[in-house]
């Protein structure tokens, strides 16, 4: 267990003194919800749009997608930034520790879906003041799908970074992963409004099931059975996790 | 005892053979170097022996386990400063400290209490509590050298202890390694390119070139290997052939064209050897001499300098540093 909390430890620390990626991690998802959110909810203020977003106003449609998408996106971050370890060097003072690389990489995976999860809580209970027909019973099954979610994509992150050779590969994926991912996810409009091919790429989309999982604790609709969402979720994440300390057992220097 | 026993050891990278069957002995308490230019093979070989890398062919004992086997033990046991800084930049020095205790299974007032104490050895107390990103190269080369004893290793690996910091910093480093082992009658094994470190630091030294041990001993011993002093002439006709005379240990011609001679003593040989090349008819433009270092035992063994750095190989090993795999 040391190994396990000696990492959870270091990465609570570090996001608690990296003060600008705090901020940022606020920032972003705080514009999203405010300027898009706000700018639309005005185009959709005619009779028939509750009917479009599952019977609710557009800004309460968008706000539990906001919070899934703070998640994912610190997630996918903070995995991805095995790859600063790399590049540091810090990597090298784990993998030559007399400890388990299973704890120790499950430690960081937890650690940062833990400080994921906690910037998600943050953006939800400012989603409240904007968005209206927010239910409050919802927030701790919210914050527990918001953990799963964080769970899959940290081990995604980690999964890239260990594959990764460079660091030029990391703006590559930001833009050609995490957006698609964004906008797939139903997060912004509503899954059955798009294209049948696109709405064939949003059901393999993980972040799909978390976005329509906190519509159903928030708004209590959802496109799919919650048993659904959190299943699949569920399997995704022990999957990536699977992978991402398999890969990590193996890691070398060459 | 030999703590560390390494035989015919072979690492090859696809098409590169960073180490090429290299066979070498470390005695428990003693101060081992390997010296040898940028690309030589001595960060692969601290790697093999730390367990970061598995060796291609030979076997590797280390602190009585081997290699491939049972790495677990053997990380237990040792302690490493790398070439490249792997502390936490982001964090301070005393959680740099404490994260390395914790997962090397030193706890508690104990470890509290060896953080304190290996601060203060290298100077570092009154910074433990500054995020390491705001240190010098010479303060994060210390807090890494404090850090590896946090465990108390039985072997200390040190790449390059000194790499890139100005000399009295480098005095520094040196006091602190010596008092390392007096202290904790630990065995070090160091490598570096640098001449002095070697010499100030080594009871020891494997010079290694393309891979190869390519000699092995004390200091004294590989210097002897010249003669006591050195003799370098430069004549007016290119000379192929050396000279025999006595009193000459041995000769060479480098490549720049001059006469490499080592003797046992410069005053007494010079005038036979300046006889001897008047009776040949030949003219001598330059003559120095001086007591061998170790650079010149580099010079005899290989026909080049230490410092001469190779660029294409040392690219090679550059992008290795670069490229990780799984």
């Amino acid at each position: 267990m040391k190994a396990f909390i000696t990492l959870l430890y270091r990465q609570i620390k570090r996001f608690m003194r990296a003060k600008s990626r705090v901020i940022g991690a606020f920032v972003n998802p705080l514009l999203w919800l405010v300027f898009f959110g706000l700018g639309w909810s005005k185009v959709f203020n005619f009779p028939m749009a509750k009917q479009i977003f599952g019977g609710s106003d557009y800004l309460s449609f968008l706000a539990p997608g906001i919070v899934s998408m703070a998640i994912f996106s610190s997630s996918f971050i903070s995995g991805i930034s095995v790859l600063w370890d790399k590049e540091f060097g810090f990597l090298k003072e784990i993998l030559v520790a007399p400890c388990s690389r299973k704890e120790a990489i499950m430690g960081r995976i937890v650690g940062d879906s833990l400080t994921s999860v906690l910037q998600g809580a943050i953006i939800l209970l400012m989603t409240f003041t904007i968005a209206h027909s927010l239910k409050i019973s919802g927030i701790p099954y919210v914050i527990l799908l918001g953990f799963i979610l964080a769970g899959s994509f940290v081990s995604v992150g980690v999964i890239l970074a260990l594959k990764m050779t460079s660091m030029e590969g990391f703006q590559m994926i930001m833009s050609f992963l995490m957006l698609p991912l964004l906008f797939l996810s139903g997060a912004f409009y509503p899954i059955d409004t798009m294209p049948a091919w696109m709405q064939a790429l949003s059901r393999i989309n993980p972040l799909t099931y978390a976005v329509d999982g906190s519509r159903y604790f928030l708004l209590g609709t959802s496109k799919f059975a919650i048993t659904t969402d959190i299943g699949i979720l569920l399997l995704l994440t022990f999957l990536f996790a699977g992978v991402a300390v398999y890969m990590f057992e193996r890691t070398t220097i060459d | 005892m030999d703590i560390i026993s390494v035989k015919n050891l072979v690492k090859k990278f696809e098409d590169v053979t960073a180490v090429d069957n290299i066979s070498f002995t470390v005695k428990k308490g003693e101060i081992f170097a390997f010296l040898g230019p940028n690309g030589a093979g001595k960060t692969t070989t601290i790697h093999i022996l730390t367990t970061l890398l598995k060796p291609t062919e030979g076997t590797a004992i280390v602190a009585g386990h081997d290699v491939r086997e049972d790495s677990a033990e053997i990380r237990k046991r040792i302690g490493i400063v790398f070439q490249d800084s792997s502390l936490d930049r982001e964090l301070t020095a005393y959680e740099n400290m404490y994260i390395h205790g914790k997962i090397y299974n030193v706890d508690g007032r104990d470890l509290r209490k060896r953080i304190e104490d290996l601060l203060k050895f290298v100077e570092l107390g009154k910074f433990k509590n500054k995020v390491v990103k705001n240190f010098s190269g010479g303060m994060i080369r210390r807090l890494e050298i404090a850090r590896a004893l946090l465990h108390r290793p039985e072997i200390l690996f040190l790449d390059e202890p000194t790499l890139g910091l100005d000399p009295q910093t480098r005095a520094h480093i040196w006091e602190y390694i010596k008092n390392m082992k007096e202290e904790h009658e630990m065995t070090i094994f160091l490598t570096t390119h640098y001449m002095d470190e070697a010499e100030q630091l080594a009871e020891r030294i494997g010079i290694i070139d393309h891979g190869k041990i390519i000699a092995e001993g004390s200091p004294e011993e590989l210097k002897k290997r010249i003669g006591k002093d050195v003799i370098y002439l430069r004549f007016s006709d290119k000379t192929e052939n050396c000279m025999e005379t006595e009193l000459v240990k041995n000769c060479k011609i480098l490549p720049d064209g001059r006469m490499e001679l080592g003797v046992e003593n410069a005053a007494e040989a010079l005038p036979r050897i300046f006889e001897a090349a008047m009776k040949k008819g030949q003219k001598i433009m330059e003559v120095s001499y001086h007591s061998p270092t170790l650079n010149d035992v580099f010079l005899y063994l290989t026909g080049r300098a230490i410092r001469e750095e190779r660029g294409n190989k040392l690219d090679v090993m550059k992008n290795r540093r670069k490229r990780w795999g799984r």
